[in-house]
């Protein structure tokens, strides 16, 4: 088994560097620079060669130690997790995501139809049926299908009606 | 003392017989970690899936509504209700030992499954009261038929849930004997990041679904990825760390393949489903019709159990609790298990925490 105090020491200093990096990245997103990355990364770098050292350097290797480590990245992880989602979850995240979107249709709005303009035009010229025309195919089949459900059910609402009535002549 | 421990060289700490076997253990485990890795990579076997016999029982376009074997031993069917687009259903019957359909039929459910079906462009005009007033229906009216019962029980999973409700609520007459929500949204202005996300300030799903038609399955990827950016990598962990257990190296393939399977959704049917369900909350506060009558929650009178998840990131369960208050039932019950939103039905957690909760829930009743 795991030695969970060790491993606690090691998420404690862990998440220690994680505040620090947070703050770095805040500060500077704060004073309106362009965020580095590096600046968030390099307290994890610096955290993880310390806690490395920190385990090479007790004792008597045991294969604990790679659950020791398996232990500390799923803690890592979980944190990280939670960081990103109480980052994802602020209006502003809802409304950069929602102008990125806006973004992407407006320039994949009319990409899509000059293809699929270019597409048609291509397979009617080769005589084939265009994507339209299938689709409007399968449409209409669906259509069908509908009908004669209904169909259906009106026959077996008839049916019903009249297994009502020979039941009502033969009790009569 | 000294003599007992094994050293490799005199410079080297001594190492006791004990701490000697658990190393050649993590060397074995490490082997086998190689071996399955490369079996992994170099030839990689299509997983078994669905391995519960059934049959098909009635086709609606792309819909199927399938029967699965079973003693019947239990007078009420079920049928079951899984979200339309997103993934497949085959979740629920994923592997033998760790299916759900499995656990329910070994008891004797006569078990239905409504199979929306994969759908493509054709379908883009699909609308969500489309599926509730004429798919649902439809299938459900086969199955009964189909089962010889008068009366069926009904489980929503995820947004099978609220479209289920959706039906039943505007259908009193529809004979059913109980229903159950599993991790479906019913109050939608709890349901956490999807539901900010979707916020009509920030998103105009009418833009969306008139540029591209339908929603590609690439994007709905996206966007459950998104939800939780840091699962692929504990994903991965996880398969690392348990690589040289081949059982769990087969359950995480057949859970990979489902995983990776991502379905579009038919354009008109997201756009009802964000717009009435997500961005005005019309299911909950009893402002929906479909198919012309209104859909309220308090005409629903069958017993009624609501699952949540605890650590559900879809539908969290302040979004599925409210279900219990708003339906007229009196035999009610709400339980929130351990897990996630996938956890919840399908792995090692489901078979301990919820299938059996489910099942002695619906014994009772059937």
């Amino acid at each position: 088994m795991a030695d969970n105090s060790s491993t606690q020491q090691l998420f404690d200093l862990w998440k220690k560097q994680v505040d620090e990096g947070t703050q770095a990245w805040l500060k500077m997103a704060g004073q309106g620079q362009a965020p580095d990355p590096q600046a968030f990364w390099r307290p994890f770098m610096d955290q993880g060669m310390q806690a490395w050292s920190k385990v090479m350097t007790q004792g008597t290797l045991s294969p604990d130690l790679l659950a020791q480590w398996k232990q500390f990245l799923d803690q890592w992880i979980a944190a990280w997790s939670k960081v990103l989602e109480q980052a994802m979850g602020t209006e502003n995240f809802a409304q950069a995501m929602g102008r990125q979107l806006e973004g992407f249709l407006n320039v994949s709005g009319p990409v899509k139809k000059a293809a699929e303009q270019q597409i048609e035009a291509g397979l009617s010229t080769l005589g084939l049926p265009s994507r339209t025309q299938v689709i409007g195919l399968a449409k209409q089949v669906a259509g069908l299908e509908d009908k004669i459900e209904g169909l259906e059910d009106r026959l077996d609402a008839v049916l019903a009606r009249l297994d009502g009535l020979a039941g009502k002549k033969a009790a009569g | 003392m000294k003599d007992e421990l094994f050293t490799m060289t005199p410079d080297m700490p001594a190492m006791s017989p004990e701490m000697l076997a658990r190393w050649q253990e993590e060397l074995r485990r490490n082997s086998l970690r190689m071996k399955h890795f490369s079996e992994m990579v170099m030839n990689p076997k299509e997983p078994e899936i669905g391995p519960t016999p059934r049959e098909e029982i009635y086709r609606k376009g792309k819909s199927r509504l399938w029967r699965y074997a079973s003693k019947r031993t239990v007078k009420t069917p079920l049928l079951f209700v899984p979200n339309l687009g997103i993934s497949r259903p085959y979740i629920f019957d994923l592997m033998r030992k760790g299916s759900f359909i499995e656990h329910m039929t070994e008891l004797g459910f006569d078990f239905y499954l409504v199979d929306w079906g994969v759908f493509g462009p054709e379908d883009n005009g699909l609308t969500l009261e489309y599926a509730v007033t004429k798919i649902l229906p439809r299938l459900a009216k086969k199955a009964l038929e189909s089962s010889g019962a008068t009366e069926m029980s009904v489980l929503g999973y995820c947004m099978g849930a609220p479209l289920s409700l959706s039906w039943l609520a505007s259908t009193p007459e529809f004979p059913v004997k109980n229903f159950i929500d599993m991790a479906g949204p019913v109050d939608f202005s709890q349901v956490g990041l999807f539901g900010l996300w979707l916020d009509a300030r920030y998103f105009d799903v009418d833009k969306y679904v008139d540029t591209l038609g339908a929603i590609p399955a690439d994007m709905v990827k996206m966007g459950f990825k998104l939800l939780k950016p840091t699962m692929d990598v504990s994903t991965n962990l996880n398969l690392w760390w348990n690589l040289w257990n081949p059982d769990y190296v087969a359950g995480f393939n057949a859970l990979n393949k489902w995983a990776n399977e991502y379905l579009p959704f038919p354009g008109e049917f997201f756009r009802q489903w964000v717009k009435e369900y997500y961005q005005q909350n019309r299911l909950y506060k009893g402002e929906l019709t479909m198919g012309g009558r209104p859909v309220r929650l308090g005409s629903i009178r069958c017993p009624v159990l609501a699952v949540g998840a605890k650590e559900d990131n879809i539908a969290p369960p302040g979004c599925v609790k409210p279900l219990i208050g708003a339906v007229s039932s009196t035999d009610k019950d709400y339980v929130e298990l351990p897990g996630g939103h996938i956890s919840l039905i399908a792995g090692r957690g489901a078979s301990v925490h919820c299938w059996p909760k489910v099942s002695s829930w619906l014994g009772a009743r059937s």
